[in-house]
């Protein structure tokens, strides 16, 4: 396999070269995608960051710091507002001793909305041109297969795994939005998501996914929104893998969809 | 308090005799796949009252389902909204789930199947179509004059510090006391955010039940946290909130409760569940601002304010939201985040009652159509409120 991929220092060899903006609270998140769009870049939304309790205090950070060292992720803002229980300066520090290419801002010190959004996109340029794109070839693939439940066609499973030049890491989880977040902390550059019957496709911010058909009524509906049909091919499976991996995008990732399920532990207080 | 001005209520009234303040259209996604494409029509047709929510959810039934079929059904059935446009696969949960919300009471409803329609891209054109031609509609519908129970108040502080207890909280209170006496509802939620001060809230009952149900909802909300092995009063107050200047649990939860100014108590809600009375009710949300807000929503409160020391962006899709500043400084700071100032108290420039009128003022003004900061903005966080930990490792 040769794929044209992307040099990302200490969070490794990847297949896109994203910025992220990073919200480190649900009060930020709606900047942070106004940034996001201006920039050019990726984010997510989320509800978490504040009013969160005991373990989930050091496990949404440890989250966020995964989100942010993925290896298709070039550098980082992280957008706080100020009072959040995750406080964006203790999780810039935390990724800045690994990836230097990290900024913070906070909405509560930057004058408000406009002026938050304006350093925002200077800061989001600025990291652009200080960490230019160092691309590299690549001859191996971490790939992720959501296989909700076990219930994934048997033979595009075995069709996938017999590609060389991949490993495949899998999660069988019953909701795919849950899947695809545990196989973005392994790391996976790619991920082969075979939706539950009554599920659509779906999408990942930092990650392409392509979604394979089952032959379910749903599934043959909406065809035109999977990569992939059921009787997909090893040899179509592995060229579309290689295409995507040097850049083509999605149709998941055309239409940008994918919301981010956060782990969490105990109820908000 | 004969300096509260003579002002007159206007508003929508509904099919089922709810009042609006607004006449927002609503794409509600039923999947969490739909959300970036609701949230593209929304962003492509730029208007103030064509809105949407993001959320996670995606069409799974498990603990939590009590608590976020409320949420998902009683948002969309808010009053302040004209059309809600539903996007779904085409399946029974969402026939159930929209039947739901028709119970409730929705004005005007469309229903977008992803699998009768073929295509994402085809949603997106009968979605955009669908909005547009809604958004027409709802230039041409007058407001109406309302009758003071039309209006459903939320009281919402965040980001506390120490003037909050002083200022903006009890010129709130002063605020929704008149309302109430004016035949309004009014609701307190942040159960996290009263612990401490439970007792003078039950107190103040108009019936030993109520009162009851109270202390209860405070002592339910700790044992759920608790039996996690964590003792939720390790997290109050919070880093911010000692940031700026709270030193425990009882000064945030007695600030906190100022809100509710000093009228009795009608009864206690569950999280995102409707007043049928008017009256001041105490709601079981969390003091998590957004989980909070969107259970107001749910419960089809129509206008909400919310005191902050701090400083927060953050509003709603469907409530307009006023943000009231606890000090002068934070006022200043962020402009364009504010609506009003309650700093002007500890300044000494103001009387606490005179700010009281102010803020009466302003939900008198937003509810007859003066846009809020947030709505201008388009501030519309939404979050589900949930009670069971997700399967992640």
């Amino acid at each position: 396999m040769k794929i044209k991929g992307f040099d990302h220092g200490s969070r490794g060899l990847g297949i896109r070269d994203l910025q992220l903006i990073l919200p480190s609270v649900v009060c930020s998140t709606h900047v942070a995608k106004k940034i996001a769009d201006q920039a050019k870049a990726i984010t997510f939304a989320h509800n978490t960051g504040c009013g969160i309790i005991g373990n989930d205090v050091g496990g949404i950070s440890d989250f966020f710091a995964d989100m942010a060292n993925h290896p298709n992720i070039n550098s980082v803002v992280i957008v706080g507002l100020g009072c959040e229980t995750i406080q964006g300066n203790e999780l810039a520090d935390k990724l800045l001793t690994k990836n230097p290419s990290t900024r913070y801002l906070v909405i509560q010190e930057s004058g408000g909305m406009g002026s938050t959004l304006k350093s925002g996109v200077d800061a989001a340029n600025k990291l652009r041109s200080d960490y230019p794109t160092k691309s590299i070839e690549i001859d191996k693939l971490l790939v992720g297969l959501d296989n909700p439940n076990n219930s994934g066609s048997v033979q595009i499973i075995s069709a996938l795994k017999s590609i060389p030049g991949i490993k495949v890491m899998e999660e069988t989880g019953a909701n795919s939005s849950e899947n695809f977040t545990n196989l973005m902390r392994q790391g996976v550059a790619l991920i082969i998501s075979l939706p539950a019957e009554d599920q659509p496709t779906n999408g990942y911010p930092l990650i392409p996914v392509i979604n394979i058909a089952s032959n379910s009524a749903l599934h043959q509906a909406i065809l035109m929104d999977f990569d992939l049909n059921f009787d997909a091919t090893a040899n179509e499976i592995q060229n579309l893998i290689e295409s995507v991996a040097n850049g083509s995008p999605t149709k998941a990732e055309s239409l940008h969809i994918g919301e981010v399920v956060a782990p969490r532990m105990v109820r908000s207080v | 308090m004969s300096n509260f001005p003579d002002l007159r209520l206007t508003g929508y009234q509904r099919k089922d005799g709810r009042w609006g303040f607004r006449n927002q259209i609503l794409l509600m996604p039923l999947h969490s796949a739909l959300v970036a494409l609701a949230r593209k029509v929304c962003d492509d047709l730029n208007q103030d009252s064509i809105v949407t929510i993001s959320h996670d959810w995606n069409g799974e039934i498990d603990k939590d389902w009590t608590r976020i079929e409320r949420a998902l059904t009683g948002f969309p059935a808010n009053p302040n909204i004209y059309t809600t446009i539903f996007l779904g696969l085409g399946n029974s949960h969402e026939e159930k789930l929209i039947s739901k919300s028709l119970e409730i009471g929705i004005d005007n409803y469309e229903y977008l199947k992803l699998s009768e329609l073929g295509s994402a891209h085809k949603l997106l054109i009968e979605a955009s179509a669908l909005a547009s031609k809604y958004f027409d509609l709802a230039k041409n519908v007058s407001r109406t004059p309302a009758p003071w129970s039309a209006i459903h108040l939320g009281l919402e502080c965040g980001g506390s510090d120490a003037l909050s207890g002083i200022t903006a909280n009890p010129a709130l209170g002063v605020a929704s006391d008149e309302l109430v006496r004016l035949g309004a509802v009014s609701v307190l939620g942040e159960t996290t955010e009263i612990l401490g001060a439970e007792h003078l809230l039950a107190a103040r009952a108009i019936s030993p039940e109520v009162g009851k149900a109270i202390i209860e909802m405070v002592a339910r909300y700790e044992r759920s946290v608790n039996y996690e092995g964590i003792d939720m009063r390790g997290a109050q107050p919070s880093r911010g909130n000692i940031e700026g200047g709270l030193t425990t649990l009882e000064e945030k939860s007695l600030g906190a409760a100022k809100k509710a100014g000093s009228a009795a108590f009608t009864g206690a809600l569950d999280y995102a569940i409707a007043a049928k009375q008017p009256g001041l009710y105490m709601m079981d949300t969390p003091g998590h601002d957004i989980e909070q807000l969107s259970g107001f929503a749910a419960a089809g409160i129509n206008i909400c304010v919310f005191t902050s020391g701090r400083g927060t962006p953050t509003g709603n899709a469907v409530v307009p939201t006023i943000k009231v500043s606890t000090n002068t400084p934070m006022f200043k700071s962020i402009p364009d985040l504010i609506d009003l100032n309650a700093g002007s108290i500890a300044d000494g420039t103001e009387l606490l009652s005179d700010v009281g009128v102010r803020i009466f003022k302003e939900i008198i003004d937003v509810a007859n159509g003066k846009l809020t900061k947030a709505e201008i903005g388009r501030h519309q966080e939404f979050a589900l409120s949930r009670m069971y930990k997700t399967e992640i490792v």
